[in-house]
């Protein structure tokens, strides 16, 4: 868990993403957060929102339940922004690519938006 | 978009089929009821609708049970328990690399939903029960009715004879009917049928409830054919964190019926939020179709010519560019781009009605409908109410159908107004009558006159006059007396309708074949 002295940096964010480690990545946002998912079924006019570290929680703990491999593989970081690439398996071979673009607010993360695609 | 892949999952000998379909960052495992088929569920209407509601949301995880569908067969006589197949459902989880899922258990799927999320809890997200129970003879059939079930499933598996048993509202609907007859041959062998609804009989998960600690939506339509409402109501009372759903209904299958309702509770239930209304809306003309004379014709009879009538609507829909859009009992309702169109199919279907010998009356209206789903909006409440107002071999219309199909030539006269609760104001009312041409109506043709009509002596008198004879030859030729000739000839122009000698002379020639005129 983070102090609240430590900032969110890429090396953490790869570490609890590639770990599978929900409660890891959940602590890492403030507590009025807003996650944005862009895909397929939420176009950008009208993208995923999940608000708050309660519902946050829940959708770490739901993608980190899988047992799927997830390589975070280029982070960014410049200032208060932070910018990361993700890239996962399923064990069926279906993929999945992601990338997030995140604002921090004292070291946390308030907002992040990521676009993703999948093998379909 | 790629096909959708079929995989299998080893659950000890067995292989067991299973689909993944949609982006959803939750797994949802659907739990199917007495029989299935991964292939089949695609190609019908309200499943695949269904199917894509829910994978629009999850990451949705689909599989048969082993011994039906596309999973191995098994022996027929030693079928597996309960145990074993919810197991299956575990096996699938882990192939598809899902740790925690939402289960959804539809009618016999919901006691091996809910012995899963006893059995696994920390596998278990939360948990949707449609149409299920805990013990079947208490809530789907005695032992008894069970037995007659088995033998017609044993005797007609596969014919779809046990489509009323599920879903009576679809009785009349052939192409649903047809559809079913597949459904039941390729989900399942008739022994395995047999088998399979034997050891349903034996289901009884009552001791468990309890234990259940997911979050559980539990489901059921108000009037369900199959399960009887109160089971779900057992099911709330035991179950810890149950909260019960009624939705009104009858037809049993979670496919059938009102599936945007299902899958709206589904929704929110597991997302917390409500689906966003597809608010597409069009403008469309509605053509509601009432067909009637049940008692004159009696049941068996009524129930042939409905058929029939509904395989010509379907037919002539079709052809007059519209799309068939459900059937409610004695009513049809079929939706179309234009209002020319759909007056045009009503009188076509009129006509179709009176061939087959039956009764019609039909309502035509114009308004704005969603987009997708069949229509239910005002405008189709609407049509349905000029459709019961409507008299026999009527089609009436609001006068705005007629306004915007001016110049179709098609031909209105004015039928006063309608009061309806719905609308502000009385509706205008126009009946259509048959197509007006601008040409002047053409009478029938005689019949004409054929060569045969004619005597032997006329036919040889014909030939003669084509030969460019006078009566008087002809009468030399003939050995007749001139005056016999004339007499002939008269007799012939006026059976062969002819006004002149010249006229017969061009009717021989037409006519002459090897034996002569």
């Amino acid at each position: 868990m983070l102090t609240k002295t430590q900032a969110v940096d890429g090396a953490a964010i790869k570490k609890a993403i590639e770990g599978r480690d929900g409660k890891m990545l959940s602590s890492f946002y403030t507590d009025d957060a807003l996650v944005r998912v862009i895909d397929r079924n939420n176009p950008p006019s009208k993208p995923r929102e999940i608000r708050g570290r309660a519902a946050i929680t829940t959708f770490w703990d739901d993608i980190c339940s899988r047992a799927m491999t997830h390589k975070v593989d280029t982070t960014i970081a410049d200032g208060n922004s932070l910018a990361f690439t993700q890239a996962c398996a399923y064990p069926d071979g279906t993929k999945v690519f992601a990338a997030a673009m995140l604002e921090l607010n004292n070291g946390r993360i308030a907002r992040q938006t990521v676009v993703q695609a999948w093998d379909e | 978009m790629r096909p959708i892949e079929t995989r299998y999952a080893r659950s000890g000998d067995a292989r067991i089929a299973y689909q993944v379909v949609g982006q959803g960052s939750f797994d949802l495992v659907l739990v199917p009821g007495f029989i299935s088929n991964l292939d089949l569920h695609w190609e019908d209407e309200g499943y695949s609708r269904l199917l894509r509601r829910l994978s629009a949301f999850s990451r949705l995880i689909l599989f048969d049970k082993r011994g039906t569908g596309l999973s191995d067969r098994v022996d027929a006589h030693h079928l597996p328990s309960l145990e074993t197949r919810m197991d299956d459902v575990r096996a699938v989880m882990d192939a598809a690399g899902s740790g925690r899922a939402a289960l959804l258990g539809a009618s016999e799927g919901a006691p091996m939903a809910m012995l899963f999320s006893a059995t696994y809890p920390e596998r278990t997200r939360a948990l949707v029960l449609y149409g299920g129970y805990a013990h079947f003879h208490k809530w789907v059939m005695p032992p008894e009715r069970l037995d007659a079930f088995i033998e017609m499933a044993e005797t007609a598996w596969g014919t779809g004879a046990t489509l009323p048993h599920f879903a009576p509202g679809r009785v009349d609907d052939s192409r649903f009917a047809l559809w079913w007859g597949r459904f039941e041959r390729l989900s399942a062998s008739p022994t395995a049928a047999a088998a399979l609804a034997r050891m349903n009989a034996g289901i009884d998960v009552r001791s468990v409830l309890g234990a259940i600690s997911a979050p559980t939506l539990l489901l059921h339509r108000r009037n369900d054919a199959r399960v009887d409402p109160d089971a779900s109501r057992f099911l709330a009372k035991k179950i810890p964190n149950a909260r019960l759903v009624e939705v009104p209904g009858r037809d049993h299958p979670i496919w059938t019926g009102d599936v945007d309702r299902v899958a709206d509770e589904i929704e929110e239930f597991l997302t917390g939020q409500r689906a966003v209304a597809e608010v597409e809306r069009v403008l469309a003309t509605l053509l509601v179709t009432r067909v009637y004379d049940t008692a004159r014709l009696g049941d068996r009879m009524w129930s042939e010519r409905s058929q029939r009538f509904q395989e010509t609507w379907r037919l002539l829909v079709g052809r007059h560019g519209g799309r068939s859009a459900g059937t409610h009992g004695e009513l049809i309702i079929s939706r179309f781009d234009s209002p020319a169109r759909a007056l045009r199919c009503a009188a076509a279907l009129r006509y179709a009605a009176q061939e087959i010998g039956m009764a019609s009356a039909q309502g035509v209206h114009v308004g704005e409908i969603e987009l997708r789903g069949p229509p239910v909006g005002l405008t189709a409440r609407v049509t349905t109410q000029l459709a019961a107002h409507a008299g026999r071999g009527d089609i009436l219309a609001s006068r705005l159908v007629a306004d915007l199909a001016t110049g179709s030539g098609v031909h209105f006269t004015d039928a006063g107004h309608i009061a309806l609760d719905e609308l502000d104001e009385p509706l205008a009312l126009v009946l259509a009558m048959s197509e007006q041409h601008l040409e002047p109506a053409c009478h029938a043709k005689t019949r004409p006159a054929e060569p045969t009509a004619l005597t032997a002596r006329e036919s040889e008198v014909v030939s003669l006059i084509a030969d460019g004879k006078s009566n008087a030859a002809i009468a030399a030729e003939l050995r007749l007396s001139e005056h016999t000739v004339k007499r002939h000839v008269a007799n012939i122009l006026l059976k062969l309708d002819l006004p002149s000698r010249a006229a017969a002379a061009a009717f021989s020639a037409r006519h002459a074949g090897p034996d002569g005129p």
